[in-house]
């Protein structure tokens, strides 16, 4: 069984520079057998591929530890549903799963009808073929994923409780998806450039394909967030580590790319931009590995150093230079057809924001790399703390809310003044009064003003909502339920846009109040003792002394009340895990609308004589939002996504 | 039109310098080697470092009473005694990696403000 996936593997490689090469050829002399052929040999793959990830999954389950991944990832007590968290938590692994989806995603493609598309889609196969035959070398001829292990075992050596999680079962596929995805879009651009087509047509397919991938990408680093706040125990969601950050930046370019694409959708405008944002995004994709691989040394986590970096970091240099020096040449076939005509336009706005996540990215990667490259040229070893990214990063964030209000008030073209001051009026005029009385009264600070700014463009959407909805209800006697949805659906992607909006100013508020306004308690109590965090009365009731195969759990039981009204019980464990000879809390979290009370367990004795223990105890205000956020992300995508099933001609769409 | 872009620009230029000098002054911290803070001696006392090695098997003391974690931090032969305050960290074991963030002073101790532990989210067996 692990020979077959280990032959499908080096069969797939092969399959992959036939595709690449047959494909390209095909396309360039216009041989449809030729394209047939690569066509089938792209699906060829995917079938291996799956065939490949089969037989490690098999090899997984039935626990087979002649297989080097599998003694060193699994043991016979690990569940048969964290096999897949075993199989990311492996570099081979994770890249045999990633490279999996590529395949999958080029089938997709093969599969599609693409009259509309002749010699893009091939061309667009053959460059997922390339991509393909990198990734398929990397887990046959760098490392061989289905390495035998050297050493006979009858038990693995385990997989960390911390990945024994449902969240991490999901956050590295979600990842893996959007990376895929972007591979994709990177494709596609590639294949426009070469074969010289100027038309926008493919545009809307790339939409797509963008939105798909940056949706399970955001998804992907928010269920990451969730993770750490739900399992690590530190009580904290991001801690602006290089292997965090490698998640966020294609994430932010992906963002600004979607920006672009309504700008070449609608104007025909920011060709030559979009493609550089497309091709950083890629790169930015494959940097992501090249960190987790050990690339750059990251202070939290912990090392999969394996020998990647140097590949990963080849193909990086060959896709930039490549990509970058092929648009230079063709860059003059896509020459804007229109510039805007005024700076107070919707286009001014997108152009600025888009600019602004670029900046965004460049503050970032130069937080990730500076250290090394000081320390490159003979500098001491240094480190940029938190407080780096944060003063760097967290007013070009709010820069970024503030325009994402005004640009719902521009409209195409050229906006007058008259119309920009008319909604202005009803929008900032009233944030600033309120900003300034927060200052003066003393009641808020500067971060309630942050979070006010946040809050614009909340205000401009609703207001953009209902004035819609009402010139519905007016003109269609459509009544105002009826209405909205109506309007909604009428221009999914605008609508749809403005509904991820509202999550990413839900997930900002949420970050504001719960860096800036929680509070914090740690002590180490005796039951019938308590401690106060926040207006919380934290009483430690009892303790709890429980072994299962795997783990001694020491759970503790504790009465929260607050006001002298008991409101909860809350049971935080720390459980001490044989195999892994190391200690692991299992946090408790009472979630509300207005604050969550987080509460880990750091230590207990284990002793029954001893039930002391101590206790860590933190108010998180508005934490739920960030997840609630989440969930608007997911819609507001779905809906945007949807849009494209029946084209809309273009004239409706304008007009709105 | 290209007067703007390029004020723009110039503009855009100072406001991400501004922001690059003002987060880089406040938060650069030095890496050391635990043998190289003690060749440095007092030159290394009251400035911002951070330290990374491995918890010294028995040293760790934890008084949880006064939420205070006594241990070493070595590398190779040499061995950095730690004080930090707070809650003792998951993983705390002897023999994991940790990075101490924090000062040095003279008394030869060092005392930690922040205390990482690496997070094994890529689990690695220790290979021998």
């Amino acid at each position: 069984m692990v020979d077959i996936g280990h032959i499908a593997l080096i069969i797939a490689f092969v399959a992959a520079v036939y595709s690449a090469v047959a494909s390209a050829v095909g396309a360039r002399s216009g041989s449809g057998a030729l394209i047939m052929s690569a066509r089938n040999g792209i699906l060829v793959i995917a079938a291996l591929y799956t065939l490949a990830l089969a037989a490690m999954m098999y090899a997984f389950v039935t626990k087979d530890f002649s297989l080097k991944i599998v003694a060193e990832h699994a043991s016979k007590d690990l569940p048969t549903i964290y096999a897949f968290s075993a199989l990311y938590a492996d570099k081979a692994g994770s890249v045999l799963f990633w490279g999996w989806l590529i395949s999958l995603f080029a089938a997709v493609l093969a599969l599609r009808k693409h009259s509309s598309y002749k010699q893009i889609t091939p061309c667009a196969l053959s460059i997922l073929g390339v991509i393909l035959a990198f990734f398929l070398a990397l887990v046959t001829l760098v490392v061989n994923v289905f390495d035998k292990n050297p050493v006979p075992t009858t038990d693995g050596f385990g997989l960390n409780p911390l990945l024994q999680n449902f969240g991490m079962l999901i956050h590295p596929p979600l990842l893996y998806v959007g990376f895929a995805g972007f591979a994709v879009v990177f494709a596609f651009v590639m294949a426009a450039l070469i074969t010289r087509s100027p038309d926008i047509e493919w545009t809307g397919g790339i939409r797509r394909w963008a939105l798909f991938a940056w949706c399970a990408l955001g998804l992907g680093n928010l269920v990451g967030m969730w993770w750490s706040y739900n399992e690590l125990g530190w009580g904290g969601y991001w801690a602006w580590d290089p292997v965090e950050n490698a998640g966020l930046m294609p994430w932010l370019l992906g963002t600004a790319f979607i920006h672009s694409t309504v700008m070449l959708r609608k104007r025909n405008y920011l060709h030559t931009w979009s493609f550089v944002l497309v091709i950083i995004t890629f790169v930015f994709v494959l940097l992501s590995p090249f960190i987790t691989h050990g690339g750059i040394e990251s202070p939290l986590h912990g090392f999969y150093a394996s020998n990647y970096p140097p590949y990963i970091l080849a193909a990086m240099l060959v896709t930039l230079v490549g990509s970058l020096g092929l648009l230079y040449i063709r860059h003059r076939g896509f020459e804007e057809k229109e510039k805007p005509l005024s700076f107070i336009s919707r286009e001014g706005a997108f152009l600025l924001t888009n600019i602004i996540f670029v900046v965004l990215v460049f503050l970032i990667i130069t937080g990730v790399v500076l250290p090394r490259i000081v320390e490159g040229v003979g500098g001491s070893k240094m480190a940029l703390d938190r407080d780096y990214f944060d003063w760097s990063c967290g007013p070009i964030m709010l820069a970024l809310f503030f325009f994402m209000g005004i640009c719902a008030t521009l409209g195409w073209r050229k906006s007058s003044w008259h119309s920009l001051r008319r909604n202005l009026l009803y929008t900032l005029v009233p944030a600033l009064i309120i900003a300034i009385a927060i200052l003066i009264s003393g009641i808020g600070n500067w971060y309630s003003v942050a979070a006010l700014i946040c809050g614009f463009p909340l205000i401009t959407i609703f207001l953009e909502w209902f004035r819609g909805t009402k010139s519905r209800h007016r003109a269609n006697r459509e009544n105002y339920v009826r209405a909205f949805f109506y309007l909604i659906w009428s221009n999914k992607p605008r609508y749809g846009g403005f509904i991820v909006h509202i999550g990413i100013i839900l997930i900002a508020l949420s970050i504001i109040g719960s860096s800036f306004y929680g509070a914090e308690s740690t002590a180490t109590l005796d039951i019938g003792e308590s401690m106060t965090v926040g207006d919380y009365e934290l009483a430690y009731d009892d303790l709890t002394l429980k072994e299962d195969s795997s783990k001694l759990k020491a759970i503790a039981s504790i009465s929260v009340s607050r006001g002298d009204k008991l409101i909860s019980t809350m049971h935080p464990e720390y459980n001490y895990w044989f195999t892994q000879m190391a200690t692991i809390a299992e946090v408790a979290v009472r979630t509300t609308p207005a604050e969550d009370l987080f509460v880990s367990m750091a230590w207990t004795s284990y002793d029954p004589e001893d039930e002391s223990a101590t206790f860590r105890a933190l108010v998180n205000p508005l934490l739920v939002w960030m997840w609630i956020g989440g969930g608007f992300i997911l819609l507001g995508g779905v809906i945007a996504f949807w849009s494209d099933r029946r084209r809309q001609p273009r004239s409706e769409v304008n007009s709105k | 039109m290209r007067k703007r872009y390029l004020i723009g620009g110039v503009i855009l230029i100072a406001a991400v310098g501004y922001l690059l000098y003002m987060a880089l002054g406040s938060s650069t911290v030095y890496y050391v080697t635990v043998s190289e803070l003690l060749d440095k001696g007092q030159d290394a006392y009251e400035t911002s470092i951070r330290v990374a090695g491995k918890i010294a098997d028995g040293s760790i003391e934890w008084n949880a009473e006064e939420l205070e974690l006594k241990f070493a931090v070595v590398e190779g032969n040499a061995s950095l005694p730690v004080i930090y305050e707070g809650a003792r960290p998951d993983g705390f074991k002897a023999g994991a990696d940790i990075v101490v963030e924090g000062k040095y002073h003279s008394d030869k101790i060092f005392r930690a403000s922040n205390i990482l532990m690496k997070c094994p989210s890529k689990y690695v067996p220790e290979e021998e």
